[in-house]
């Protein structure tokens, strides 16, 4: 394949993976910006309703669900660290684990979700729950997308599809999911922490 | 290691994203529609409604008027007529009986419909029914 | 040219042209009605010149599509078309079709016209852009339906390239989105939110990777870029369209009863919105800059990246402008969002038919590229429409920014036809600039029958 001279010679501070997919995550990334700031000015307006609102919040689950993003991103570093060299078991282990901390944020996630359904909250409750549910159910979403990616990344470094020096696709999805964790460590302050 | 730019991962992000986002629009969609019934109160859709919409459309109003916005630039919006005419539905009707069929010289003129009375009524009644829609207070004034 | 089946093309872009030019005397029409508002009346009121003026759009660029597609599925399967003689009836079944909406339209009243074509069976007409008789949309999706059956039997039996692939993707949900011109419930808002479904993602959505295709397509043939590099520009144009646009139709989702977090999503997505547009402009551009040869067609690629920059500016820029769920409170359908609408539709749909045509016609008239002095009469044609077409812009926006001012912003509001007599001047701008528009693409026509050396096969030497 012909490498593209100009996108090669910009990206030349060494992007990990793909910069097709650092394209998509600039894109994502600034939709969530987008979506902090809009947050951030409708909380300056209408105070009480975000107060009361984020005291009915489940801080102790967020906590937990930020712990869950943190260790699940540590071990796809390890993950990506493995197959580089060449320690392809190793590089399977880690991504399960990976894959099982992912999974534990969904299910908790879950639990407060039909926490606050029960409660009767919804998308359309309030501003406040109007935002809560954008923010969360949007970066909920980006997390089942992340565990897609490892889910399907997993068996192709079993078959060895990934090897030294060619790691290009495994860093690209490692990039993504690191993206995901990022946003909640801005997420899990702003929202449930922020009074 | 260099960078690297392939048309498999660009192929994946334009299938993945798309599917994604398609999914996502699909699922408010189904949200939107779930709690509609609050705020276009659809339990006022009365036979007339309906006849007024079917008027509203036989005579391609929107093709001068908008409605919510929505629509052609020429002539004055409607979503909110009902109001702006002193909520009076009579108001509505006289203003489309009484239009000239040669039009106002020099001037921007309705078209003469020949529309029954009935027929004006419905469409004053659908009129009635889209200004009670919540449209999250558009326009921003009485003069839309 | 590399296949006889793809002179198919050449009726399609001949009545692409012809309904074009008919368009921009409609909309003449309707902007001297702006301001002597008797004109033509009760003949041809103004709700009538403005459903020719927008439904002749819809159908020259569907035209101009399909001539466009069947140009180039051909040459990039690399075997002949699967049925030219299939295109050619549904050539001639689809202008039949428009011409007789067109004249129906014209002939008899609305009501009438919608009594007489069965509109009481299956309600369908009466709503912005889709005021085509319930019989003609019948129509429109039979020959769409005949089109993609031949471009999809063509490329089965032939190479299957990106290009191809979206530009089949694009023409599918062309198709797929126009069904939903079929659903017109009773409740208003229903009918609103589905409206939206054919409106603005096609516009917003799937054209933008016809347009996209056609793009790589024209770029690939004169620039002699590898492939490779313009098929991944291509994917990841696309990919930001749909990224962007899809949850981007919330902006039309503001204010017709649909709920507020419509106005978040709709804001932030259509934000992004000039993403693809931007890339696109990139793409035309690097990829000019970068050529590998000197194609002696210099006006097709005049118009690439004049698609680009007016794409840009048209949808993007001037989408941005007023896209904002606090700013669109204000601006929604005013004279703003009608001067969006003109530059966006020219620069990006307009725009990406003449580029196509301007490649591919003088190749089915049997030369590499037009003589120099043809190509200066288009390049003249270029800069007169896309000129005036700036100027109709800024000034629809001037008039647009005090009908805001006037009708929404102060503390005295006016009435809507208080304020639009305050307008005039800028409506008499605008209508000067469309006869400027109008000038352009006279020259624009002119330069197909302009003679002088054509560069013929043999000495199109790089």
């Amino acid at each position: 394949m012909q490498p593209d001279k100009a996108i090669t010679t910009h990206a030349s501070r060494q992007l990990p993976g793909d910069l097709a997919m650092w394209l998509f995550i600039g894109a994502e990334l600034t939709a969530f910006a987008l979506l902090f700031m809009v947050y951030a000015s409708s909380r300056a307006l209408h105070p009480e309703v975000f107060a009361q609102g984020q005291s009915q919040l489940n801080s102790q689950i967020g906590l937990l669900n930020t712990m869950a993003l943190l260790s699940s991103s540590y071990f796809v570093v390890n993950a990506v660290a493995s197959v580089k060299a060449a320690r392809r078991h190793w590089a399977i282990g880690h991504l399960l684990v990976a894959i099982g901390f992912g999974l534990a944020y969904v299910v908790l996630k879950s639990i407060e979700y039909y926490q606050s359904f029960s409660a009767g909250y919804g998308l359309t409750t309030n501003v406040f729950y109007q935002y809560y549910f954008l923010l969360t159910g949007f970066h909920y979403l980006h997390v089942i997308l992340g565990l897609i990616l490892l889910t399907w990344v997993t068996p192709k470094v079993a078959a060895n599809d990934y090897t030294v020096g060619n790691t290009s696709g495994l860093e690209s999805v490692a990039s993504y999911w690191h993206m995901v964790d990022v946003l909640w460590l801005v997420l899990f302050p702003l929202v449930y922490l922020l009074h | 290691m260099s960078e690297t730019f392939t048309k498999t991962m660009a192929r994946n992000i334009f299938y993945g994203g798309s599917l994604f986002f398609i999914l996502v629009f699909l699922g408010l969609i189904f949200h939107t529609t779930r709690v509609l019934p609050e705020r276009d109160h659809r339990e006022n859709i009365t036979p007339q409604v309906v006849l007024g919409k079917k008027l509203w459309e036989d005579n391609n109003c929107i093709g001068c008027h908008t409605l919510m916005g929505e629509g052609a630039y020429f002539a004055p919006e409607l979503a909110n007529v009902y109001q702006r005419l002193g909520e009076s539905k009579d108001a509505i009707i006289s203003f489309i009986k009484y239009r000239p069929a040669e039009g106002v010289p020099g001037r921007r003129s309705m078209p003469q419909f020949n529309l029954s009375d009935e027929e004006l009524d419905a469409l004053a009644e659908f009129l009635k029914w889209t200004s009670e829609i919540n449209d999250g207070d558009w326009p921003p004034n009485i003069q839309g | 040219m590399k296949f006889s089946s793809q002179a198919v093309a050449k009726p399609y872009f001949i009545a692409a042209i012809g309904l074009f030019t008919l368009q921009i005397v409609f909309g003449l029409t309707l902007g001297l009605q702006y301001v002597l508002g008797d004109f033509l009346f009760p003949e041809i009121p103004f709700n009538v010149a403005r459903m020719v003026h927008t439904n002749l759009l819809i159908i020259w660029v569907l035209f101009g599509f399909m001539g466009a597609s069947y140009y180039l599925v051909p040459e990039e399967s690399d075997v002949e078309l699967y049925s030219p003689k299939l295109a050619l009836w549904l050539f001639w079944i689809f202008l039949s079709a428009s011409v007789l909406t067109v004249i129906g339209y014209l002939a008899v009243p609305y009501a009438t016209l919608a009594e007489i074509t069965g509109n009481d069976i299956l309600p369908t007409m009466g709503r912005e852009f889709l005021e085509q008789p319930t019989l003609t949309k019948i129509g429109i999706v039979v020959v769409v339906l005949g089109f993609l059956f031949n471009l999809g039997m063509t490329i089965l039996k032939g190479r299957k390239t990106v290009i191809t692939m979206v530009l089949m993707i694009g023409l599918v949900g062309l198709a797929v989105m126009f069904l939903f011109s079929f659903y017109n419930p009773e409740n208003l808002v229903l009918d609103k939110i589905f409206w939206w479904w054919v409106v603005h993602l096609w516009v917003e959505g799937v054209w933008e990777l016809i347009l996209g295709a056609i793009m790589a397509f024209v770029l690939i043939k004169i620039t002699g870029i590898d492939r490779e590099v313009i098929e991944k520009w291509l994917y990841m144009i696309i990919a930001m369209a749909l990224i962007t646009g899809i949850l981007g139709t919330g902006h039309h989702y503001f204010w017709i009863g649909t709920p507020d977090y419509w106005q978040v999503l709709g804001s932030i997505f259509s934000a992004l919105e000039p993403i693809p547009f931007f890339m696109m402009t990139l793409f035309a551009f690097s990829m000019i800059n970068k050529r590998r040869r000197d194609h002696p067609n210099k006006v097709a690629a005049l118009w690439a990246m004049g698609t680009g920059v007016m794409a840009f500016l048209g949808a993007g820029v001037w989408g941005f402008m007023h896209t904002l769920a606090p700013v669109n409170y204000y601006t929604h359908g005013t004279q703003i969002t009608a001067a969006h609408g003109h530059m966006a539709f020219y620069g990006a749909y307009a725009m990406i038919v003449m580029t196509m045509i301007s490649y591919a016609m003088p190749n089915m008239r049997g030369r590499v590229a037009n003589s120099a002095k043809a190509q200066s009469w288009e390049v003249w044609g270029f800069w007169l429409m896309t000129i005036s077409m700036v100027l109709i812009t800024l000034f629809l926006t001037a008039a647009g920014v005090l009908q805001v001012w006037l009708q929404r912003y102060t503390d005295m509001p006016q009435s809507f036809m208080v304020v639009q007599d305050q307008l005039a001047i800028f409506y008499w701008l605008r209508f000067a600039a469309g006869v400027g528009f109008l000038a352009g693409v006279g020259t624009y026509i002119a330069s197909f029958f302009i003679k002088g050396e054509a560069v013929g096969l043999a000495n199109a030497a790089r």
